[in-house]
């Protein structure tokens, strides 16, 4: 009878902890509707990056002259820019750059991370205290003063953007996973695994790793907007992509600011674009923790 | 408490020496030097001069001797010259910091006068409408670029009311209400992002203490309402929000180097961004290691704070 109750029970009936991930994150998007929001705002990202060609009613570079600086119209819903270029299939274009950057940044800097915050954790002492003072420097510098830097000793470009932006995610990855792994480490079937005699590595990677995924993922997906964020601004600086491949930072600080007054669409697509973009990051990073984060799942 | 301040003080020398290392390696990293860098892009200029320059600007010595000059140097006060202009980079920080410090002072304080209150509000109509606003405020603050949000403030500032904020810089001694109008809009853009975490922050924590037993305590004793927010509640609630303003500190200095480039204040912010698109690295460096030096002080002056706040946390 027991048995068949809890067979039967439904998803809301079922204990948070008995969930699996997959599970627990569908139940929170099933649930909020800024869950359901964050995930159609990134698919509709991913699908537009993706689609990009199709999508796209001209070439993102097509200029014509004869119609610059028109407004929003059913030929050019976004209307065209200051050399006629259409408005609306650079903004598509450009989902790609946001995306490919923040996508690879953020991988870049959450591998990178992930070692040293594995490493860091897993063997305290000196290797700890070495490799945290440094992530500390790292943090000393502000994120976006830190790319700056960077990216003028790399000379500006969309690939150093993003490289830039990978160094800046390390250190606070690095102390997120750190922090997992010291209080994965207390847990009895790692020090069984080391009474056995199991090699370091095949610990670190079967009993440690699987158990810090959570918060790495959560994390990595609140920075992927302040890595598409990161680049706009950079772009914004004449520090990232370069002219005149359509970014979207580099849309609002190239035509954008110039024409505002003649032809404020120039700035308010590619912004609404950004912000879009970081918003469902942003809501899809608390729909992660909420889902994932055991404090917030016992607490319903 | 004496303990804790010397553990904490011996902490941040290696970490300021290591960022130290950092921005001196980085700078040093560019492929050739950042002369030849220069000259290429000027062009025009022999290899005669270009030596004597190298020469001027030490950087024919060892990287050892020239990264513990650059140490002495910013020990002492005295960082050298700025390779573009050939101004003193203590004068060149004499006339930004002191628009750099008003703006970040400013966006703090309007960050915080919007914050609070929303965070209070969200906190007791909780899952009511106007904490749904206060919740999207929030999380449009962490969304919104700056560089937007300024780019359209000004814009529908010049079209609506045909207003434009009076350009360069007027200090509040010389004249307050041009003062007043130059920093209005760039301190509102800034401290509208700032308030998004301490809303958030506001909010949660407030929750939590909300539905502690004193609080209930109170309510059952027949308290006002007003009385338990305000006087026993958000008095606590306010602790952990101390730590989140000063976590903002980076957000704050990275935020005036694009508020002060959209809106034209010559402050920090701005003199980095033109240092590094002229590569002018003597003023780069100094800057980057001038707030990376404030941002650990600060975050030293936050911990010592909330140490003295709250007890606990000296005796970890």
């Amino acid at each position: 009878m027991s048995t068949a109750t809890a067979d039967s029970a439904t998803f809301e009936e079922r204990m948070p902890d008995q969930l699996s991930r997959g599970q627990a994150l569908w139940g929170v998007i099933k649930r909020k509707p800024l869950g359901l929001a964050s995930a159609a705002l990134i698919g509709l990202l991913v699908f537009t990056a993706i689609f990009a060609n199709v999508l796209a009613p001209y070439h993102p570079l097509a200029a014509y002259p004869e119609k610059r600086l028109a407004p929003p119209s059913w030929e050019h819903p976004f209307g065209t820019d200051d050399i006629g270029r259409d408005v609306l299939s650079r903004v598509i274009h450009g989902s790609r750059i946001s995306l490919w950057v923040g996508l690879l940044a953020v991988g870049i800097g959450t591998f990178a991370g992930t070692i040293i915050g594995l490493l860091s954790g897993y063997w305290e002492g000196w290797l700890d205290l070495g490799l945290q003072r440094a992530m500390d420097a790292l943090m000393a510098i502000p994120g976006l003063i830190l790319a700056l830097a960077i990216v003028s000793v790399l000379t500006p470009s969309t690939t150093n953007a993003m490289l830039a932006i990978a160094v800046v995610i390390v250190p606070g990855n690095s102390r997120i996973v750190r922090g997992a792994v010291l209080s994965t480490k207390q847990n009895p079937y790692v020090e069984a695994a080391q009474a056995l005699g199991c090699r370091h590595l095949r610990i670190i990677a079967k009993h440690i790793l699987p158990n810090v995924t959570a918060p790495i993922l959560i994390i990595a997906s609140i920075w992927l907007g302040n890595a598409i964020l990161i680049e706009a601004s950079l772009s914004f600086l004449g520090l990232g992509t370069q002219p005149p491949t359509p970014s979207w930072g580099l849309m609002l600080s190239s035509t954008g600011r110039a024409f505002m007054e003649q032809a404020p669409w120039l700035a308010i697509f590619p912004g609404l674009a950004i912000s879009l973009a970081v918003l469902g990051f942003n809501l899809f990073g608390d729909t992660l923790r909420d889902a994932w984060d055991p404090k917030l799942r016992r607490r319903g | 408490m004496h303990k804790y301040i010397i553990r904490r003080l011996l902490l941040a020398i290696p970490v300021l020496l290591l960022a130290s290392l950092i921005v001196f390696g980085l700078m040093r990293v560019m492929p050739g030097d950042a002369l030849t860098a220069l000259m290429a892009e000027s062009g025009n200029v022999s290899e005669r001069e270009l030596q004597k320059l190298r020469k001027d600007l030490g950087l024919d010595l060892p990287y050892y001797e020239q990264y513990l000059i650059w140490l002495w140097q910013m020990v002492s006060l005295d960082p050298g010259y700025s390779i573009f202009t050939g101004e003193p980079i203590p004068v060149a920080l004499k006339k930004a910091i002191p628009v750099t410090i008003e703006l970040a002072l400013s966006a703090m304080i309007l960050g915080l006068l919007i914050a609070i209150p929303v965070g209070v509000l969200s906190a007791t109509r909780q899952d009511k409408p106007s904490d749904y606003v206060g919740r999207l405020v929030a999380i449009s603050g962490l969304s919104l670029p700056d560089f937007w949000l300024g780019t359209l403030v000004i814009t529908f500032a010049a079209i609506w009311f045909g207003w434009i904020p009076p350009l360069g810089y007027v200090s509040l001694w010389e004249s307050p209400w041009t003062n007043l109008q130059q920093f209005l809009l760039p301190a509102a853009v800034l401290g509208f992002r700032l308030s998004a975490a301490t809303m958030r922050m506001t909010r949660s924590t407030l929750l939590e203490v909300l539905r502690e037993d004193y609080v209930r305590t109170a309510w059952a004793k027949g308290v006002g309402e007003r009385m338990i927010i305000y006087k026993h509640a958000l008095k606590n609630a306010l602790i952990p929000v101390v730590t989140i303003v000063g976590g903002q500190l980076g957000t704050l200095l990275a935020g005036t180097v694009i508020v002060e480039t959209i809106f034209a204040l010559p402050g920090m912010g701005r003199l980095t961004v033109e240092a590094i698109l002229f590569r002018d690295y003597p003023i780069v460096q100094t800057n980057v290691m001038l707030v990376a030096g404030t941002l650990v002080t600060l975050n030293l002056l936050v911990d010592l704070t909330y140490a003295w706040l709250d007890p606990r946390i000296r005796y970890q």
